[in-house]
Order: structure tokens, then sequence, then C-alpha cells
């Protein structure tokens, strides 16, 4: 199906190709003139300032937070800020937290694009911080996993922290709460204040020192899970009464250990670790913004410092679902191999893909902080890739579906090399060398017995001309199967300088390595598959059948053999592929990261 | 290829087989598996908190009174449970028969039950259904019900001596309070240029005893000293000191007695016209921070705080000194609070603010735009409040006082510096010292009695006492001399104000708190240095005491010992109760019950039996002499906490 789709596009690709290489140059004398000046990858630096437009232009300089619409200022906030200062020196500070129970996703990347870039952009620092308060979800690999791909992603954390660094100072913090009338410990069972209008807690008014003792008892493991929490004495945004600060877990902490059976929740502990690590914007999706409020309200009660929120849209893809409990459905029913399988929008899955961090980056960048919710079309990050891929991945030649060609006047007796440029835009940057013999591959479909008008390929009385050879072949003999199918071709050559210049060139392998090749479409069918109005059946019924298609036998010139896992190459005519991680010895695998060009069908 | 995928989708399911058995798990398996890890993480963290909390509890001092009313409390909720708040009273008893304490919750609970559901149930049915509803506990021995419905405890003897070995191997340890909560104590709080006067003693004793004790039970002390040093009066002092000694800025002026110069000002402030007009501009200039004024008043104050730290240093008195010209610089932002919340109404130019109960209301500027004490004094408020964060602010000031202050409390209140309920800001207010006439205390040629006066009379009197038993030509050497007379002079002077209810006045007399016999400083210091002899006269020392206080147990079966025993154990029970109403007096009565209580043990029990003829030690009984030990120990603490210095002879 894909070979079909193909075809026909040829003769375009050929032509368009030259005019493509023409009109680059200009692009990438522009992204190394960047280089030269900030001694950073080009197209780094290109997202840094794309994203500093929108939002980010409003935001507050450091120490000026009472600037900023909405910061609540109380009589200390003055001297805080003044020591907030003497600490940080001024400096930019943001932090990337994510929760670490799951693999991060292309919305996370906006969030390591917005923070590290904020802060890289204006000469400040950003904190990789593992929001690990909730001891249940967390494992260890998913840690590992994060940082990885921050770093894949081109950034290195100022310092990594975790939210369970700061459990003594944080509880201590919760013992003045409540000292201070600010928090109490609460009975109500989940159920009850679950849900619109919950009734108010009875407990709401139970002297301090009661509550001091029962959340003593409740360090002790006194009370059940549910049977009490903490409650701070505020009302939210949403008109939320009195959110919880911290709750029972009898469960061990992968690094606290057996230290605690409370746990604090993100509620109490994301402004406080913030407010610890002098954060001075503190950016999160619009979810956040109902949490603002007690954002303030908590660091302004505990008169600590107190870092300015900032929200802007999340960033969201068609035609894919990214939460950690669908993915994992996704796993369960075989519809995905693994958590990196190169159809889902999981960073490890894009890079297994091929995708360039810079292609990501660059997305991130194209989308923009706004405060407006992002939902993009996946061709718009595809489309980010070619323009990376086609400045990194130098060309081979492989085949899908070979056709056995005989060239039956090969004019030298043993093989011929070719010189076949890494670039051909670009020729300073190297060439390869490709066995030629007698024996050669070309893909079915380049050849027909009868040309009809507008096919340029091979046919009878229809010479082609093989890239990069310097020859071209002419139908001698066809030879058939039982069945009448073409199984072999005997051809003639002529040098193409004397030959009549043929209507077409085609991609061809000789002495081949034989590969498997992994072509991937959509994973789902419709933009929203999590929106029951357009799948009703839910997600999992609107899988594409066809997301992959394995070509177990394909033909790749040697030029690939000594190539390791995420290499990137463009493959003349067919698109850009990656060595998967699944390669071995003897068997290369690649996946088609994206075609050369935008299917238009699919746009 | 094909087959190739076959067969390891193929193996793939022998593995997953191989892992997981072939045995169709039940789903609820995983569900009990986690509750079993959970429960077994619980059970662990209990042991822990157990641990935790034994450890902690097992080295302070328990308050028996407050476990027994947990013990009652528990009682009457399982016999009562729809009773609302049901009283809860225990007290210790006066009389052996009646048992150790006393629960006589019966009869309110029958008033309640009158009133609240009409039901007529007699006290004595009541107490009997409490007493088969108490709960399993370590320290009742049995209850007996007496009278119309008093439930009389008797406590275990084997509880009461394990607390009593508690205490004597890990000394006096204050209940366990939880966290450290501030406390700021304002006192002493003298005038500068005027001399401390015995209005001032009280304060300062007072004040001093009650920072003592919250350090004990483990607060966080702030002592302050809110010296009167930004008056209108340091106009006509400056403008004196600039005419006395006009080179004041390059040679210190001598002025020793301050007093004299402060009248000698005042003369002339009210004769001379124009000294008063100067006097006026000196106060502006020295209010806008004029360098040379700051100095002539940085000079006059030095001078009165010379002649305060000799009487601190007499009475061992600790003090952060915060006058009310730290606060100067907040008063104008506090009239802008009160402004900006809408609490002020201007009265023929003054700016006064209404408090809701007060009928008069607080002046917070006058119409010359100066501040009064209304205005730094809810700037003193503010401070403690909100930059020191005080969970508790005591205030030791005199009654006459009273309406000031709570005028200023409720003030704070109304403009949210703090709630009541969270935060505990009281005065702790004191009556007027009167002479033996009953009347004000004054000299015999009626001036105000000088403070430091007033002590070297107390030394010399002390000193006449023991010259008088003689003490000086038998038994001390000339430095234990010394010592005696200061600790019993100090001491006297000490606990003559602290033995009274501070909200009485009281009358001062030298002879009564020098008397060696009653309820006074003297008794107690000759009962402590008798009780830490017995000892050493049995040639016991401390390591042997120690050793025999991890070894020995202490058997109470005299009538006398066991009597002793308890009266031991009150000692936490006693301080809490202090902590809650700041009468002090209530602990010199204990320490004063604890001697007698002593007297009648020693009285009665032998600690070390003598050969009659030769005087040779024939037997010790260790175990009482633990119980002079545990005796001596808690004396001990409670004379540090009133601020008394026990001498080891005298």
């Amino acid at each position: 199906q894909v070979l079909h789709l193909l075809g026909p596009k040829t003769e375009a690709d050929l032509e368009k190709k030259t005019k493509a290489a023409k009109a680059r140059p200009a692009p990438l004398e522009k992204q190394k003139a960047a280089v030269v000046e900030n001694g950073e990858v080009g197209t780094e630096t290109r997202s840094l300032l794309e994203q500093l437009r929108g939002e980010a232009l409003k935001f507050h300089k450091p120490g000026e937070n009472y600037k900023t619409e909405g910061y609540v200022v109380t009589p200390n906030t003055m001297a805080l800020l003044k020591q907030h200062l003497a600490i940080t020196g001024g400096q930019v500070r943001t932090r990337f937290p994510p929760e670490p129970n799951g693999i991060l996703h292309i919305g996370h990347a906006k969030a390591i694009n917005f923070n590290f870039g904020y802060a890289k952009a204006n000469g400040g620092v950003c904190f990789l911080r593992y929001d690990d308060t909730n001891p249940e979800k967390e494992e260890e690999k998913y840690f590992t996993a994060i940082r990885e791909m921050v770093e894949w992603l081109g950034y290195q954390p100022y310092a990594v922290t975790h939210a369970s660094d700061y459990f003594d100072q944080l509880y201590t913090w919760a013992l003045e709460l409540i000292h201070r009338g600010q928090a109490y410990v609460c009975h109500q069972k989940v159920e009850e204040i679950k849900g619109h209008n919950p009734p108010p807690s009875p407990w709401r008014d139970r002297p301090a020192e009661e509550s001091l003792l029962l959340f003593e008892d409740m360090r002790k493991g006194k009370f059940g899970e549910g049977e009490a929490t903490l409650r701070m004495k505020l009302v939210m945004e949403d008109g939320k009464m009195d959110p919880v600060a911290y709750r029972v877990k009898f469960t061990p902490h992968h690094r606290t250990g057996d230290k605690w059976c409370i746990y604090p929740t993100y509620d109490y502990t994301h402004c406080l670790c913030d407010s610890i690590e002098h954060i001075t914007h503190s950016l999160c999706t619009k979810e956040f913004q109902a949490r603002r409020s007690s954002y303030f309200w908590l660091c302004n009660t505990l008169d600590v410092y107190c870092p300015v929120q900032w929200e802007y849209g999340r960033l969201n893809l068609l035609y894919t679902v990214v939460s950690k409990r669908k993915i994992i459905r996704l796993v369960e029913t075989g519809a995905v191999r693994d958590w990196d399988d190169p159809r889902l929008f999981t960073l490890t899955a894009l890079r297994r893909r091929g995708f360039p961090p810079e292609a990501i980056n660059n997305f991130c960048a194209r989308v923009g902080v706004t405060v407006a919710q992002a939902t993009m079309e996946p061709h718009l990050l595809e489309a980010c890739a070619r323009e990376v891929l086609n400045e990194q991945a130098p060309r081979a030649m492989a085949v899908l579906e070979p056709l056995k060609v005989t060239i039956t006047n090969f004019p030298a007796p043993k093989a011929l090399e070719v010189l076949v440029p890494n670039f051909p835009a670009d020729e300073s940057r190297g060439f390869h060398k490709v066995p030629f013999q007698p024996t050669v591959y070309i893909e079915e479909t380049d050849f027909r017995e009868e040309a009809d008008k507008g096919y340029k390929r091979l046919a009878p009385g229809q010479p082609v001309g093989l890239r990069h050879a310097g020859y071209v072949i002419a139908v001698q003999n066809i030879i058939k199967d039982a069945s009448g199918r073409v199984i072999e071709l005997e051809v003639t050559c002529t040098k193409s300088d004397v030959a009549e210049k043929p209507k077409a060139f085609i991609h061809w392998v000789s002495e081949p390595l034989v590969c498997e090749v992994r072509l991937y479409e959509r994973l789902f069918l419709h933009k929203n598959p999590e929106d029951p109005s357009e799948v009703p059946g839910g997600f999992l019924s609107d899988l594409n059948p066809d997301s992959l298609r394995v070509v177990h036998n394909a033909l790749v010139d040697s030029s690939v053999l000594s190539a390791r896992p995420f290499d990137k190459f463009q493959f003349e005519r067919l698109g850009y592929f990656s060595v998967d991680p699944d390669s071995a010895e003897g068997k290369m695998v690649f996946n088609r990261t994206v075609t050369l060009k935008e299917d238009p069908g699919k746009a | 290829a094909f087959q190739e995928n076959e067969i390891k989708l193929l193996t793939a399911e022998i593995e997953r087989l191989k892992n997981f058995g072939c045995l169709g798990v039940s789903p609820s398996l995983e569900g009990l598996r986690d509750e079993n890890a959970k429960l077994k993480y619980r059970l662990n963290f209990l042991q822990k908190s157990l641990q935790e909390e034994r450890s902690k509890t097992a080295k302070s001092m328990i308050n028996i009174n407050s476990c027994l009313q947990e013990i009652f409390g528990a009682a009457i909720r399982a016999a009562y449970p729809d009773l609302e708040n049901p009283p809860l009273v225990v007290t210790p008893s006066q009389q052996p028969k009646f048992g150790d304490y006393q629960c006589n919750s019966a009869m309110g609970i029958t008033q309640i039950l009158l009133k609240t559901k009409e039901q007529k149930v007699s006290p004595r049915e009541i107490a009997e259904k409490i007493t088969k509803n108490i709960p399993a506990n370590k320290c009742i021995e049995k209850v007996e019900i007496a009278g119309p419905g008093f439930i009389n405890v008797h406590l275990r003897k084997d509880f009461v001596s394990k607390q009593l070995s508690g205490l004597l191997m890990n000394g006096v340890q204050p209940p366990a309070v939880g966290k450290r909560k501030k406390v700021v104590v304002d006192f002493s709080s003298p005038n500068i240029a005027k001399e401390m006067h015995v209005g001032h003693l009280r304060s300062t004793i007072i004040g001093e005893s009650m920072c003592r004790l919250f350090e004990f039970a483990g607060y966080d002390v702030l002592r302050l000293n809110h010296l009167g040093d930004w008056g209108t009066q340091f106009g006509m002092l400056i403008a004196h000191l600039q005419d006395k000694f006009p080179d004041y800025l390059t040679v210190s002026p001598p002025i020793g007695d301050l007093q004299a110069f402060y009248k000698e000002s005042k003369r002339r402030f009210d004769t001379e016209e124009e000294f008063k007009k100067r006097a006026y501009q000196c106060v502006v200039l020295l209010q806008s921070k004029n360098p040379d004024f700051i100095k002539a008043w940085e000079l006059i104050c030095d001078v009165s705080r010379k002649e305060f730290q000799k009487i601190y240093n007499c009475l061992d008195i600790t003090l952060i000194e915060r006058g009310e010209s730290f606060y100067h610089e907040m008063m104008k932002d506090i009239v802008k609070e009160f402004e900006d919340k809408g609490f002020v109404q201007v009265d023929d130019g003054r700016k006064i603010v209404f408090v809701p109960g007060f009928p008069v209301p607080l002046t917070i500027m006058k119409s010359d735009g100066g501040y009064t004490y209304d205005t730094s004094d809810l700037a003193a408020l503010k401070h403690r409040l909100c930059e020191e964060k005080a969970d508790i602010l005591i205030y030791v000031v005199d009654s006459g006082q009273s309406v000031h202050l709570q005028t200023v409390f409720a003030a704070g209140q109304m403009i949210g510096w703090y709630d009541p309920k969270v935060t505990r800001v009281a005065h702790a207010a004191f009556g007027v010292v009167l002479g033996e006439d009953k009347k004000k205390f004054k000299t015999r040629s009626g001036d105000t009695v000088r403070l430091i006066d007033l002590l070297e009379e107390g030394l010399k009197r002390a000193m006449d006492k023991l010259k008088d038993k003689e003490r000086d030509k038998v038994v001390l050497t000339a430095e234990e001399l010394k010592a005696a007379q200061t600790s019993v002079a100090f001491g006297c002077i000490k606990y003559a104000d602290l033995s009274h209810n501070r909200l009485n006045d009281y009358v001062f007399s030298f002879d009564k708190m020098l008397d060696d016999r009653g309820n006074t400083a003297a008794y107690l210091l000759y009962a402590f240095t008798r009780i830490r002899a017995i000892a050493r006269l049995a040639n016991i020392n401390e390591q042997m005491l120690r050793k025999a206080a991890r070894e020995e147990v202490l058997i109470l079966d005299h009538e006398k010992e066991w009597k002793l025993g308890k009266c031991i154990l009150r000692f936490p029970e006693i301080l809490q109760k202090i902590l809650e109403d700041l009468l002090l007096h209530t602990l010199c009565d204990y320490l004063y019950e604890l001697a007698t209580t002593f007297t009648e043990f020693y009285d009665n029990c032998y600690c070390v039996e003598k050969d009659r003829q030769s005087g040779q030690i024939v037997k010790v009984n260790m175990w009482r002499l633990l119980l002079c030990e545990a005796t001596a120990t808690i004396m001990a603490k409670g004379f540090d906490i009133l601020g008394i210095k026990p001498v080891q002879r005298m």
C-alpha cells in the first residue's frame, strides 16, 4: 500500500529535490551564523528566541514579584523578596517538576523547553525536581528515564531535587500552619468531600492544640488510611473548600523508606518546594490556575518567600493519547508493544521513531507560549522533523520490494564502486562508497511491462537512470515464473554521459544487506480518540489496523552497516529512517520516522 | 520471517505462563496482598511510635492528676455517651481515709441530667456507673464510693514507687508539652532617670519566676524589659544636661545621682517658662533623631541602666532591654493601620480608637501629633505577636494598669493581630506593696523606698539573724556565712512576694520574711539543708544514692512514706496549674506542704539507725534516704523556679 502511494510520486520527487537543494542554503547559512554568535546549536537558539515571544514577555523581573497582577503582598513580602534576591543574586530560577510516575510525553516537552529555555535565555538556572510526594506510584525506572529525556532534549538541570528532600521542612511547616490556626485535622471520608458543594467539615473550628495532637497521632500511625487528613483553611477559586494538605498512607517511599506514614499533597507541597528553591517563575499549565490562590495563600500564611505562578496553555496532539493509564491499556491489549512504541507520542517513542530532539524543541517553539491551549496536528511535528533531518540524515539507498535486475553487458569484470554524496546539496560533507555489480535490485514498482502516458520509469523501450551510478539501463529480457509474475529482468547498460537522457532516475541496491523495515501510520483513526462524541466506543475501538507494517526482507546498501541504534538516514525516495534498538548482528531494523513529503491525503 | 515472529510470540507466552503459574489468579488476590503489605507497614510504624512515646514519657514526670482525669473522662464518656462536656473534677484527697485522689463528677452529672434530660438519678448511682466503666490502667489500685457520690481513688503502690524511682534516675523532667511554643514575658520595665522602687520589685520578681517556669516546661521564652526610655521627660533632662555640662558630647558628664538630677530639672521645668519651652523643643529634636540629642539621651539612659543592672545582679534577673524607643518607628504605621481599617475617630484634634466593651477610648495620637502610651503599647503588642510570633504573651504589670491593658489587647483582637483561641495574651496583674501599717510603702520621711536601700537592709537583717543564731561562731566559714547571707536575704524578699497571691496587696515585713518558722524562705532553706545533710551524715555519697535509685525498690508501707511519696509526685500537676493560671504562690504553698510532710515522715521513720551509746551507724534504710533525696530534688527545682539559691550549709 505504501509503495502504491509512493510510486507515482517519483518524478515529482526527483525534480523538486534539486530545487529544494538549491533553495536550502540560505536558511542553513543563517543557522550557522547563529552558531558562531552563541556557540550553541543553531536550531536551539532559534527555539529559545521564539519562545520568548508571547506570554513570557510579560514576566516579572526577579525580585519584582509584587508587580505581577494578582500577586498578594503581605507586610512581610518586601523583606522576603529582599532576602530572596540576596540568595539568588537576582538570577532567574525555574523548575521542571514532573511526577516520577510515568514516561514523559510531547506535552512535557513543552514544559521542559519553556522552563529550561526561559532560564537559559535569561542567564538563569532550572531545577529538575521530581514531585515524588505520592509513594504509591513511584518507580525507580521513571526517575532515570525522565532525566535521560531532559538531557536528550539538550538541557542540563542546575540541580536534581525531590519534593521528598523537603519532607522534614514540610512537616515542620504543617505544624506551624496548625499552630497559626490555619489547618486542622479532619475526619470526613473521601466520599463525603467529593463532588459539588460537599458539607463543610464539622472539625473546622477545633482548637489548634487538639489538631496538633491528632496530627501527631496521624504521623505515628494511629489513624488508618482515610480516617484523618490535615486540611488547610481556605476556599479555592473554584469554590473548593479546605484542600487536603496531608493524608495517611501506609506505603514505604522509595527515598524516605519507612520514615513516614503521612504524605503531603500536591496543593500543599508544590508552592512550598518552589519557595524553598527560590523559584522566580513557577510555570505551569492552565489547569493549575484554580490553584493559584492556594499557592499564594500558603506561602503567605507561613510567611515564606512566595514565587509567582504563571500559567500557559497545554500542548495537545491530535490522533493520539498521552495519559499513563491509557498507554498502559494500549500496552496490555497489545495495540502497541511498549511505552516507547514509535506510534506513541511519549518522548522515548519519538526518540525511537527517529525524531531528532531539535525537531521536538522547534515544534514546541513554534507552538509558542500562549495562555490558550494549543491542539496540534502531528504533521506539524513531522514537518519540523523533516527540516532537521534534511540537514542531519545522510543519504542511503534501500529497496523495500526488491526486483532482481541482471546487467548483461556489465562494463567491468568485477564489481565497480560508486561514490554517493552524503548530502547531495552540500558535497563538502563527504561521500560514501557503494558496490555496483552485474546484479542489482530495484523496487518492483519501478518497472512496468506497459508504460502508460505519464509513467516515466523503467519499461520495455523506456530506459531509466540509476541514481549515483552514472549508468542508464534498458530492458532486454523479462523473466517470469509459472504464474506469470515478473521475477527478474535482464538489462543492458550505457554510461549516462553517452546515453540519451532518461526520463527518470531510480534508486537501487547491489550486494545489499537484508534488513527489517517498520513503516508507521497513525495509531488512531480519529482526531480525538478520547472524545466520546467522536469515538463512542472508546479509544481502544479507534485503532488503525494499518498503523504498523513490517517489511521483513527489505534490502539496504552496505553503507549503513556500522550504524548504531538511533542513527538516522534518508533512504532515497522513501523517507527518513532511524536504526531501531531491536537491531541485531546481521539483522538491522529501521523505523521510518517520516516520509520525505507530507502526504497530501492526510493533511 | 512470519514464522519467526510466531515463534517469538509463543516463547513469550510460555514465559508468561511459567511466571504466573497456570492457576487462574483470583482478582482479589492482588488487593489482599496490597492490604497485607499496608497492615504490616502500619504495624511496624505503630511499634516504632510506641517506642518513641515510651522513651519520651519514661523520662518525664507523669502528671497523675491529668492521668486520672483521662481515665475518668473515658469512664464518663462510656457511661454517658450522650452527655456533652460532662464535668470532670479530680482532686487530691484531703484525708487518707478518702483515698489518694477523689473524682467528684457524679454530683455535677446529676444536675445536668436533671436539667437537660429531666432525669432524676442519684449521684451515687451515677458514681457506680462511672466506676463500672473505668478502663484498664496502670495507676488505680481500687475505687470506693463515699458519701453522696464521691469516688475515692487509691493509687497503686508499685505505680507510685516506680514513678519515684524514675524521678531519682532521670532528675526532674518536665511533662512533655509537644512543640516548643514561644512565650514573651514583659516584666520589670522601670523608667529611665527614675529610681527603681518597691513597686518594680514585684514585677521583676514575679516575671523572672514566671520565665523560669516556662523555660523549665520547655517553652522558648523571650524576657523583655519594656523600659520607659522615650517619654517627654527626656526634653527637660536633655535641656538641663546641656546647661550643666555644655561639653557633654566630648566629656562624659559625671551624673552620679540621677534622681537628684531629675528632680532639679523637674523643678526648673515647673518654674522656668523659658526652660519649659526649650524642653519641648528638645523632645522634638530627640524624636527627629538629631545625633547630638540622641547622644544626650544615650548618656542619660546609660546612667540609669547601670543602676538597674546592680539590682538585677543582686536578684539574679535576666532581661533583654527593649524599651519604648524600640517601637518608636513603628508607631506611625500603627496609627495608619487603625486609620486604614476605619477604626479611628478624631476628637478635639486627637485621634482616638473606641474598642467595643471598653468605655474609655485609646488615644493613639495627641493633638500635637505626639504618640502616647496607648500607641507604644499597641506597637509593642503587634511586634510581639507578628514579629516575635509569640504563642503566649504575658504582661507582668500592676493591677492599676488592668483596664488600659485589656483595652489594648481587645484593640489587637479587633484589628486582627491575634485570635485569642490561638494565642494567649494575659495580664498577670499584681497588687501594691504595703508597709507594716497597711498603708502604701514609704520611708519614715514619706519618700518612696529606693529598691537598692531595701536590698541593703535585707542583707543587714539577714546577717543579724544569722549572728543571732550564732551560726557565725560555730558552723560556717566566712565564705559560707556570706553565701548564706545573700541566699537568705534575697531568697526571703523574693519568696515573701511570690508566696502571696499576686492579685492581692501584700505587706512588706522583714521580720516576717526572715522568721524561720512558717511559710517563709528562711524555713524552707533550713529544711532543705537539713535534708541534704541526712545522707551526708550517714556517709552515703551521691554515687551510692544513684546506684540505689537504680536497684532498690522504694517501699512505701509506712503511712508517712506513702504520704510523702504522693506529695513529691504532685509536682507536675502544681506546675501545670501555674502554667494555666500564672499564680506562683501555689508553688510556694506546695513546697511548704512538701517540707512539712517531710518533717512528719522524718519524725516517724528512721532513715539512719544509730547506736544510742556510741553513736555508731547501725543500719541505713536506703529506700528512706532515697525518699529524702527525691524530696530534695523537687525542692531544689522549686527553688530554682522561684529564683532562690539554696546553700549547702547554713
